[in-house]
């Protein structure tokens, strides 16, 4: 039914985020005869997304495995396989569901290593995709920040095609587990990749765009509305530098620290609740790195509003960021700063500017 | 007369399309009725049908190429000897039928 890639030009080819899961896929697993897929209609059906197309005909019912709906085995079996020697990718199809498979993720994989004394690994690769798309309370969170405090887990968020697949290449070659997290509203946006195969280092940020006033960090689909914003801050005069984290565990604090240095602002986005979220995090981490030189920092913050997620499509947008609201706290941020004389060090709440 | 196939805002969030398959070379007359283009989303396939007669005279964007929504895919005519403007802009648009599957 599709066709199995793009055509090529000279240095990248453009592709659907499906089309770059399914190149690392099979990439990896021409390479790696250990590596099997579990998941739910990933089979013959080619996955919820098409982001499983093909591989069930090229490796057969041995390496991509259907499974019933039950994420907490699907994680158990996973897991348990990647400790008996395979390496597997377990696919949950909402990164809801994965709160089924916590036991074993949390409680077996991210810890074998340290509890065998490094005789056993689980590199399992969850792979699962976050974001509100018009489906509800319970399809429609983005709980990385969780996962984020688990040691010995990784965690990942591509935000471009290219990135997811150099994000999933990297993330089937580690010895411990990794959580991969896509977003249900990047996957109709192509993006180019290089024809070249390689990988996106975990534990690398990418500046976005480059910018001198503030700093806005932010990971998968909210990048691209805070890009939006910074254009929207362009037209005023306001230069924002975009720092997609891509990988939350580990975080880049050199590359989002190094920025925040030059800018003296910060604006942390993302798309899950603002408590204990990803933003918190970044903005902690970077006031530690930055030590005494860092008192006249100001921070402020931006998440989805402290509610369930509707599945009504205006209270769903009045829940998460936007672009005109993320432009409004830059902006609040930003005019604050050049008001102030004194240093100021307060932590702006800012999820209720609208 | 000149027309144009635009690619259509048919599936929700999706900004640009891929040309997957044209249905005939320059010169074929496509009947009401006939597949003249498939075009792939990231989920979808959207076929592109005649809804008049036509002729194929200029493809502006190749099989596995990308076009951005709202913009032009080809240029057909009536009749086979109509001469081309030097800009799509004047063309209008050619009555279609899409399936998407």
């Amino acid at each position: 039914m599709f066709s199995e890639m793009p055509k090529e030009n000279d240095a990248t080819v453009k592709m659907y985020f499906r089309e770059a899961i399914i190149r690392a896929l099979r990439e990896e697993m021409r390479d790696d005869p250990n590596i099997v897929l579990l998941g739910q209609d990933i089979g013959a059906f080619g996955g919820s997304y098409r982001e499983f197309d093909g591989l069930y005909g090229e490796f057969g019912p041995r390496r991509v495995r259907d499974m019933p709906v039950a994420e907490a085995a699907m994680v158990g079996v996973g897991v348990g396989a990647a400790a008996a020697g395979h390496r597997s990718v377990v696919s949950i199809t909402y990164m809801d569901f994965l709160m089924l498979g916590f036991d074993p993720l949390i409680n077996y994989a991210a810890k074998l290593r340290y509890k065998t004394g490094g005789q056993l690994n689980a590199p399992v690769v969850v792979k699962t995709t976050a974001g509100a798309r018009g489906q509800g309370v319970a399809h429609s969170q983005c709980l990385e920040a969780w996962l984020m405090s688990v040691p010995g887990l990784k965690v990942v968020a591509p935000s471009t095609p290219a990135d997811a697949y150099g994000l999933l290449k990297a993330a089937l070659r580690e010895t411990g587990p990794v959580v991969y997290v896509d977003h249900k509203r990047l996957f109709p946006i192509p993006g180019d990749v290089p024809i070249a195969e390689g990988i996106t280092r975990i534990g690398h940020a990418a500046i976005r765009r480059v910018g001198v006033d503030l700093t806005i960090t932010t990971h998968s689909f909210m990048t691209r509305v805070a890009l939006e914003a910074a254009e929207l801050l362009a037209a005023e005069n306001i230069s924002a530098e975009v720092i997609d984290l891509r990988s939350l565990a580990p975080l880049d604090m050199d590359t989002v620290t190094a920025s925040v240095r030059r800018t003296g602002i910060l604006l942390t986005l993302e798309e899950g609740q603002m408590t204990c979220g990803v933003g918190a995090e970044v903005a902690t981490r970077v006031r530690e790195r930055l030590g005494p030189a860092g008192s006249a920092l100001r921070t402020g913050r931006l998440g989805a509003l402290p509610v369930p997620v509707s599945s009504n499509p205006v209270l769903e947008a009045a829940c998460l960021p936007g672009a005109h609201r993320v432009a409004a706290a830059a902006r609040a941020l930003f005019v604050g700063a050049a008001a102030e004389v004194l240093a100021d060090t307060s932590t702006t709440h800012l999820w209720s500017t609208s | 007369m000149i027309y144009q196939i635009s690619v259509p805002g048919l599936v929700a969030d999706v900004e640009e399309i891929r040309v997957l398959e044209w249905h005939g070379c320059i010169g074929h007359e496509f009947d009401a009725g006939d597949l003249i283009v498939e075009l792939e989303t990231h989920k979808a396939l959207v076929e592109v049908r005649a809804g008049q007669r036509g002729i194929l005279r200029q493809i502006l964007v190749e099989e596995g190429n990308w076009q951005k929504i709202g913009f032009p895919l080809c240029l057909m005519t009536d009749t086979a000897g109509e001469p081309l403007p030097d800009s799509v802009e004047s063309a209008g648009d050619l009555l279609v039928a899409f399936e998407i599957t």
